[in-house]
């Protein structure tokens, strides 16, 4: 791992929050993560970890929305505590506004770039066309699915062009066949923006169908026990005997910290 | 099944109702105290412009009345938009509100009425007052109940507070504002109404106050049912306005 390439660093976070009984409550115990994105290439790492564990928390300490009990997050060699767009995330919930049709809702995040008009426009048309979007323009997001609305909060963040998108479980609850698109738009996103991704599930196919590096992250205390790295020919290639032994490895590294859990 | 349905209509109880008063006071008690005969009342709609002046104290209460909310409604926009004013003004509108739950908020239109008692905007200072430290409350609340992914989403791709205020926290707070319109209609109008009652110069209030005076039992009745009318109509057309225009829930 060369340290020029070195970009996001999560350096011994600790959350914990007083509990309604007075206790204290330790969602995040020293999480340690360097990711390593390389310059020109995209980049998925996946934090795999079982459900309410603590993951959002983390997507939300290293997107500088929350701020952590202890620790920093680094990116860049600089400690990042005020969100600039450099580190966007996409949350769990639906998150494009209902008020807003796809259009507006994608200018939302070009405003924030201050752009003239007519470049305004053109990134527009252009983001919508590539999240799938063309010829919903005028649409609301609360009239259509899950996957409609994913698709418009993509193109809202990658309007504000950032160095990292942060997804937090975001195929949860949707059907086999959206998923698979969103997948592909996502490798896509990955290759033609060279965009960096962090995803946070508990789904572990979809890790290793998506990503570049696993992290695999115990709960109570949240703690990360292991890093897969998964190589671009084995990416490229991964037939079923592949897939199985990865997803082995994944649920023996689990199994061993006793908590193994209903992962996908 | 269809006749309970019936029943439930407003307008089939409506229509009951006119149709009883027909029978009953028109032909079998003509002459009473309690209620007019409906051909007088029919009469007594066109006099009411000479002796009450009726379209001048009419267009005086609607004008107060909307005008205060209109105006509430766009001073809540733009206090919202700037949410550091709006937290201030908000701590302000809250003491007066917390007041006002153990004092009548009619006492204060008395001292009005007391205070300025030649002025010809005391009654929509009254409802704008009401109106505007209803909408506050209304709107402060409201932004506690927006959902946290549209800031945290908002937040991290760099978007600053002036920004999410106008096209989030504003947003947000609209369907449930309008909503709120629809239920405070109806208490503006009572309070519209007793104010220019107690004050009886101008307004619908001052309408019932001379016809009281006069035992004029027709005018009343008739005042009444126009109120009546303004209150539906004015309830169906905000109304109307958030269906068309506010299409979204804080979903």
């Amino acid at each position: 791992m060369s340290e020029s390439n070195l970009i996001l660093e999560v350096r011994n976070i600790s959350k914990s929050f007083h509990g309604l009984a007075g206790s204290k409550i330790i969602v995040l115990d020293g999480i340690n993560l360097k990711i390593d994105f390389e310059n020109n290439k995209g980049k998925i790492n996946t934090i795999v970890s079982p459900p309410k564990s603590g993951k959002s928390t983390l997507l939300k300490i290293i997107s500088a929305i929350e701020m952590p009990t202890a620790g920093d997050v680094i990116l860049y060699g600089n400690k990042y505590s005020n969100p600039d767009g450099s580190i966007a995330l996409i949350p769990e919930k639906a998150s494009s506004f209902p008020w807003m049709n796809v259009k507006q809702n994608v200018e939302f995040g070009l405003n924030i770039k201050n752009y003239i008009p007519e470049i305004l426009r053109k990134k527009r048309e252009e983001l919508i066309s590539f999240v799938g979007l063309e010829g919903y323009e005028e649409h609301f997001p609360h009239e259509k699915d899950s996957g409609f609305r994913f698709r418009i909060s993509l193109a809202r963040a990658l309007a504000v062009e950032p160095k990292i998108i942060l997804l937090d479980n975001p195929f949860h609850n949707l059907g086999k066949e959206t998923k698979t698109e969103l997948y592909s738009l996502i490798e896509k996103v990955k290759n033609q923006y060279k965009m960096n991704f962090i995803l946070a599930t508990a789904n572990v196919n979809e890790s290793i169908l998506l990503s570049d590096n696993i992290f695999l992250m115990k709960k109570n205390p949240s703690e990360i026990v292991r890093e897969i790295h998964i190589d671009d020919q084995t990416k490229n290639n991964l037939d079923a005997d592949k897939y199985n032994s990865l997803k082995s490895e994944i649920e023996k590294s689990f199994g061993k910290h006793e908590e193994f859990f209903n992962l996908s | 099944m269809k006749k309970i349905k019936y029943l439930k209509n407003p307008g089939f109880s409506l229509i009951w109702i006119l149709f009883i008063w027909i029978v009953l006071f028109e032909f079998i008690l003509p002459s009473n105290n309690f209620l007019p005969k409906p051909s007088i009342v029919l009469l007594s709609f066109s006099a009411l412009e000479g002796v009450y002046h009726l379209w001048i104290n009419l267009s005086i209460s609607i004008s107060e009345l909307y005008f205060s909310l209109i105006i509430s409604y766009l001073i809540t926009k733009i206090l919202c938009e700037n949410f550091s004013w709006f937290h201030f003004v908000f701590n302000i509108a809250g003491s007066i509100h917390k007041l006002f739950n153990y004092v009548p908020v009619i006492i204060f239109g008395i001292f009005l009425v007391l205070w300025f008692p030649n002025s010809n905007y005391t009654g929509f200072v009254f409802v704008f007052l009401i109106s505007l430290i209803s909408m506050l409350i209304k709107t402060k609340d409201g932004s506690l109940k927006i959902k946290k992914e549209y800031f945290d989403a908002s937040i991290s791709i760099g978007a600053d507070q002036k920004m999410i205020s106008k096209n989030v926290i504003w947003k947000s707070v609209q369907p449930i504002l309008l909503d709120y319109m629809t239920e405070i209609h109806i208490y503006l109008w009572i309070s519209l109404i007793l104010f220019e009652f107690i004050n009886g110069s101008f307004g619908l209030g001052a309408i019932f106050k001379i016809a009281l005076k006069y035992k004029d039992l027709s005018a009343l009745f008739s005042i009444s049912i126009i109120t009546g009318l303004l209150i539906f109509l004015g309830f169906n057309i905000i109304k109307f306005i958030r269906n068309k225009f506010i299409h979204w829930s804080n979903i």
